[in-house]
């Protein structure tokens, strides 16, 4: 199993939208998903009724050792996709600093990897500390999605000094790279922000494909759904395809490595 | 003009960046990025310098404090000064190449504390040190070592019970060369005196020759 987190110093950036998406495209190709919101204030489970949304979810794993991961488990009506909450309890009842959750963290994706599934996406906090940090420092990879605007893009300083402190925890750490999200081309600010990350970061730092500021996402996202399911998104499901394409290729060579890694 | 170079310095930028997508393996630092000096002679998977070793004095380790408690999970303990001059833990002769000194100092452990499988990390995580040939032992020690370290305060020592009759005892030194992490199986948890101690003894070994 690969888990990847999908994590970013600054809030606000698409995290979410990018890991419905994602972890729908990945579904949709037949890997078995299971997309974990690992933000106390995100919306993974938005979409789903009042009763799943009173179940248990990841935040109460990580406070409760007596609950087991099936109760967890939210099936979708794809059969490859499930989810997980974030629950009922908050990142302020888990409380405690960076490593106080490591252990629960790295039980929690051992028995998603148990229960066979072949991916687990986890959308997490903004910030790069606490659970997140946790999270980061469990996973074996990490992508990053970066809003293309000019102050944005000035935080990318402290997130690289953030995973590089990470990595010393987790030093197979994987870094997938850094998704240009909210690119608006019929702006100059927006393109000129997008180019000048790219000319800064190494080339296989940032991917090819670029989410683009569309209301397709904003509606998608306000749902908690992926866009691949409202009636016209089927074109921007594209996009994400084609990101499930890239990070497919960067986890091939990888392969041996990740396989089953003794979390 | 470009929107973010006024903001941010590139060239820190893109080598920060470029050691995050290195390979896991090739992340290990150098020994110049290390900040060790000419004497350092090697990681420990190189064949140990044939030279004459010097042999390191036993120390009279302070009398045991009240052991702190012990269980399965990590427990922070802040160690005491002793009372002991440095020359008193190890020989004040322990000089030489910095792995020599570094295996002087695993022999005082070994005879002082009943230490095994001792290892040393350096701030990146990478091994600089090891005869437990454990790399689960280094993955805890880092993970140990992170999560004790409070916001504004250096690391403190972490011990956690690894088995019925050991203990591994993790240990951060600030040194010239930056943050230390010592690791060692011990049969019980030192007491504070003792990680201080052990504390001064490594920052003296890994302090460059004056």
């Amino acid at each position: 199993m690969i888990s990847i987190a999908v994590s970013s110093q600054k809030g606000g950036v698409g995290k979410t939208t990018v890991s419905i998406n994602l972890a729908h495209a990945f579904a949709r190709a037949g890997v078995r998903t299971l997309l974990v919101d690992g933000d106390p204030q995100g919306s993974v489970g938005l979409s789903l009724t009042r009763q799943s949304r009173l179940l248990a979810g990841f935040y109460d794993y990580l406070t409760d050792p007596g609950i087991p991961l099936d109760r967890l488990i939210v099936p979708t009506r794809l059969e490859t996709f499930s989810l997980v909450t974030s629950g009922q309890a908050s990142d302020y009842e888990a409380g405690g600093g960076m490593g106080a959750h490591l252990a629960r963290v790295r039980a929690f994706l051992r028995s998603v990897s148990a229960r066979g599934f072949d991916l687990c996406l986890i959308d997490t906090a903004a910030g790069l500390f606490g659970v997140t940090g946790d999270v980061i420092a469990s996973s074996d990879a990490i992508m990053i999605p970066q809003q293309a605007e000019p102050l944005g893009i000035r935080s990318v300083p402290k997130l690289l000094e953030g995973l590089n402190r990470l990595r010393v925890m987790n030093p197979q750490l994987s870094v997938l790279g850094v998704c240009l999200t909210m690119v608006q081309n019929d702006l100059a600010e927006s393109v000129e922000a997008a180019d000048a990350l790219r000319e800064l970061l190494p080339q296989n730092m940032v991917f090819q494909t670029q989410i683009p500021r569309d209301s397709l996402f904003v509606r998608a996202s306000a749902r908690g759904l992926p866009v691949g399911v409202l009636e016209d998104g089927a074109g921007a499901q594209v996009v994400f395809d084609s990101l499930r394409g890239e990070i497919e290729a960067k986890l091939e060579p990888n392969d041996g490595k990740n396989a089953d890694r003794g979390q | 003009m470009n929107p973010i170079y006024p903001w941010l310095d590139p060239i820190e930028v893109r080598r920060l960046a470029e050691r995050l997508m290195m390979p896991a393996k090739a992340s290990e630092i150098s020994v110049k990025e290390a900040g060790f000096d000419e004497a350092f002679v090697g990681y420990a998977s190189s064949p140990p310098p044939s030279g004459p070793a010097t042999q390191a004095t036993p120390a009279p380790v302070a009398a045991p404090a009240p052991e702190p408690t012990r269980g399965s999970a990590p427990v922070a303990t802040h160690p005491e000064p002793v009372q002991q001059p440095v020359s008193e833990t190890i020989s004040a002769t322990a000089r030489g190449p910095f792995l020599d000194r570094i295996q002087q100092f695993r022999d005082w452990m070994h005879h002082n504390f009943s230490a095994s499988g001792v290892f040393l990390l350096d701030r990146e995580g990478s091994v600089i040190f090891d005869e437990s040939d454990h790399g689960r032992l280094h993955f805890l020690a880092r993970s140990l070592a992170q999560a004790s370290r409070r916001q504004g305060s250096s690391a403190t020592n972490v011990h956690v019970k690894i088995g019925a009759s050991a203990t591994l005892e993790v240990i951060p030194v600030e040194t010239p060369y930056g943050c230390l992490v010592l690791g060692a199986v011990v049969p019980d948890a030192l007491p504070p005196a003792a990680v201080t101690a052990v504390m001064r003894a490594l920052l003296q070994v890994s302090s460059p020759q004056a």
